[in-house]
């Protein structure tokens, strides 16, 4: 089941093309990447989502229907660049946002009491948000953006401005939130927590979608044959004998006696072959394949070279 | 609830909470009255240091008739000018009579030693005139001059009555010119200060949510023209309070005064005018014109009428203006950029205040007229015409017309405010904000 569908969605401005013929799925209850350099079309895809700006062809299912106005209510969207009053108190400018989301005055209250519990903020109530240091201005922001339960949850670079420590608190709210059920679509350009906690991803370059699918299939699918072999023995012998089956990329003798080489092999099926001959000629610790990592992945796909 | 409404909720309770709006309600009126006050104080008790002249009289007329009066001081001296103006440095001036003054009234010069200003030269001048003016009288030998003079002493106070014929009543509706002068200039310079007071105010707070981005948060979940309907709205209904809390003090202020500190005889007076006694038959005593002010005060009825245009006024007025200050501040990242843009707004608000001195000259110019049925102009210049009574179809269609453009210019800036808000970087023209009104979205 798909929450989310993009059809062919086209937008563009005066002088140039933002989103050129876009299309996506995002499925329930996943979380799903979204990625791309600066200027790619990203956050205007994110704003057609949010029903900020209209796309000029193509279509948004949510929820297998046409996106309506009532929809934004179950959206949360954590824009990359935040934004708080500065000068209202910290509380009564959650629910004010929450109300906008199509919360009661009472029901944004206990829920927000909830949240302030589980962060351990309930200090904060009535500072201003002015007082707060930046780290605790993104909790806030993140609170008022989940704090209406959507069903579909955006967010825009969620963990820059973010310690370590919070940063993994924010991960594991996030991640608890998908397992309650809800949706999230996540933009950054940090691909270490693309491969953390994204199933899948859309690479987007030059308002085209140029890559979609599930993390690992497209890190498998990407990878280009280079393997890596970890052993103990003669290096001589291993070069000479995998001479003739395979391409030596590198070759790293170690004076601790464990050796590592990498391997270009061709085509999948001289695979076994070229183990059976190293292992006959050393003894062999471990014979890996090296998965591109997905920053190597966006930077070829960004340079066309994938 | 309607989204539009929390937004007002909001934007009306920062601005009524913080402290800045309760003390400039209760002081500016304190303000106002310091400003009317303060003139009248400061001619009343700034004696000068005194002015010493020593007079020349060659003609030998004028300076025995001169006046000491608090601030100057004559001093006939028998000496030649050029011996005056080198031993009497020190003194203020050296006024000089020459023999023809009788014949040649311009025979009379003032040598100074000090900064000398108009007043004081005025004030010596027409001294000298009525001086020149009674000896010619004397020269006619007509017999008991003084009493004469005294006798046809007259200061006529105009009674001005609104020429209209009621069905209940035959009696004249009087009206006070003094009250319709005042009035007329003290609510439009007061709708001239909300119109920018509170404009400004909307644009500022526009381009500071803008920068600091709680507009991209907000968008997501209101529509862009809720956002800036509740903003100006909220502006608005804070404008309103304000306007109330005054025409509230004002009353109860009026009402103290009137009830306790008129003298007697005075409200008196006016109880029996309202009886119907006419004006004629009141003491001679009575300063008629004061009781003409006060009567005119005291109409609930006009009174009531001039404050139920303001508020229709202000309102329209202040809703087309603030929706071009929202649509500027939404295309600008801070306010000096904002400066080119809000010009075009600011000048037909300045022109009416323009207007509005002539409007007071004559309040029946065509010039006034026209423009308090342009809309751009016509809040402030009707609001000063309206104290001078203006027919009620006359207002109806301003207010039709103002409305009718409030609509139009919401319609255009909420256009260029959808664009705007989203907007950062380069300051647009204001070719392209016209562009941006046609954007599809």
């Amino acid at each position: 089941m798909n929450l989310l569908t993009i059809e062919n969605v086209s937008k563009s401005f005066a002088k140039h093309t933002a989103l050129d013929d876009v299309s996506l799925t995002i499925p329930q209850g996943s979380i799903y990447g979204l990625l791309g350099p600066n200027g790619a079309g990203k956050t205007t895809l994110l704003r057609i989502i949010n029903r900020i700006t209209a796309p000029d062809k193509g279509r948004v299912l949510f929820d297998g229907h046409d996106i309506t106005p009532e929809d934004v209510y179950s959206i949360g969207y954590l824009p990359e660049e935040r934004g708080l009053y500065k000068k209202m108190k910290v509380g009564e400018q959650a629910i004010f946002f929450a109300r906008l989301k199509g919360m009661s005055k009472s029901e944004a209250t206990s829920k927000l009491r909830e949240w302030f519990d589980k962060f351990g903020i309930n200090e904060w109530w009535n500072k201003e948000v002015g007082e707060l240091s930046k780290g605790m201005a993104q909790k806030m922001q993140f609170i008022v953006t989940v704090m209406h339960n959507p069903k579909l949850l955006i967010f825009d670079e969620p963990f820059s401005g973010f310690d370590p420590i919070n940063a993994n608190l924010l991960k594991s709210e996030i991640l608890e939130l998908r397992d309650k059920g809800a949706t999230i679509i996540f933009s950054t350009h940090n691909m270490s927590s693309v491969e953390e906690i994204c199933d899948h991803i859309t690479l987007i370059n030059k308002s085209r979608n140029i890559l979609s699918g599930n993390v690992e299939e497209i890190r498998h699918k990407h990878g280009s044959n280079i393997f890596e072999a970890v052993y103990r023995g003669n290096e001589a012998a291993l070069l000479a004998a995998l001479d003739k089956r395979c391409e030596i990329l590198e070759s790293k003798p170690s004076p601790t006696g464990i050796n590592r080489i990498k391997l270009h092999i061709a085509s999948d099926s001289e695979v076994r072959g070229v183990i059976a001959t190293a292992n006959e000629c050393v003894e062999l610790r471990s014979f890996s394949e090296i998965i591109p990592s997905m920053n190597d992945i966006f930077i070829r796909a960004v340079n066309g070279n994938l | 609830m309607n989204k539009t409404a929390i937004i007002i909720g909001r934007e009306f309770n920062e601005r009524v909470r913080k402290k800045s709006f309760i003390l400039t309600t209760l002081l500016t009126p304190l303000l106002m009255i310091a400003l009317m006050v303060a003139p009248v104080l400061i001619m009343e008790y700034s004696e000068g240091k005194e002015k010493r002249i020593v007079v020349v009289d060659e003609s030998g007329i004028i300076a025995p008739a001169l006046q000491n009066d608090g601030e100057m001081i004559f001093e006939p001296m028998p000496v030649t000018v050029e011996a005056a103006r080198s031993a009497f440095d020190t003194h203020f001036a050296i006024l000089h009579i020459g023999k023809e003054i009788m014949t040649n009234p311009s025979d009379a010069r003032l040598y100074t030693n000090e900064a000398s200003s108009i007043n004081i030269e005025t004030h010596i001048a027409n001294q000298i005139e009525s001086i020149i003016e009674s000896e010619k009288l004397k020269a006619y030998n007509i017999e008991n001059l003084p009493q004469i003079l005294s006798s046809i002493e007259t200061d006529v106070t105009l009674q001005s009555f609104k020429n209209q014929v009621s069905e209940s009543d035959e009696e004249a509706v009087s009206s006070s010119s003094a009250v319709a002068t005042v009035l007329a200039y003290a609510l439009s310079f007061m709708l001239y200060m909300f119109l920018l007071i509170y404009g400004a105010m909307v644009m500022q707070s526009v381009i500071e949510e803008k920068n600091n981005r709680v507009l991209e948060v907000m968008v997501s979940s209101v529509r862009p023209f809720d956002m800036m309907m509740g903003k100006i709205l909220g502006v608005a209904s804070v404008a309103v309070l304000q306007i109330v809390i005054w025409i509230v003090l004002v009353a109860v202020v009026g009402y103290v005064v009137v009830t306790t500190m008129l003298p007697d005889e005075l409200a008196a007076a006016v109880a029996m005018i309202k009886q119907g006694a006419a004006i004629e038959t009141m003491q001679e005593s009575t300063d008629i014109g004061l009781l003409q002010a006060i009567i005119t005060l005291t109409d609930i009825g006009y009174l009531a009428r001039i404050f139920a245009s303001l508020l229709l006024f202000v309102m329209g007025g202040f809703l087309m203006y603030a929706a071009m200050f929202a649509a500027v501040g939404s295309a600008v990242d801070s306010p000096q950029d904002a400066q080119q843009l809000q010009t075009p707004i600011m000048l037909p608000i300045i022109l009416s205040l323009f207007i509005m001195m002539s409007v007071i000259n004559d309040p029946t110019s065509s010039l006034a007229y026209w423009f308090s049925f342009i809309p751009l102009t016509s809040p402030i210049v009707m609001m000063a015409r309206i104290p001078y009574e203006v027919p009620l179809w006359e207002i109806a269609v301003s207010l039709i017309i103002l409305y009718a453009t409030f609509a139009a210019t919401v319609w255009g800036a909420a256009k260029i405010y959808r664009v705007g808000i989203l907007m950062h970087g380069k300051k647009p023209s204001l070719k392209e904000l016209w562009r941006w009104t046609r954007y599809k979205y």
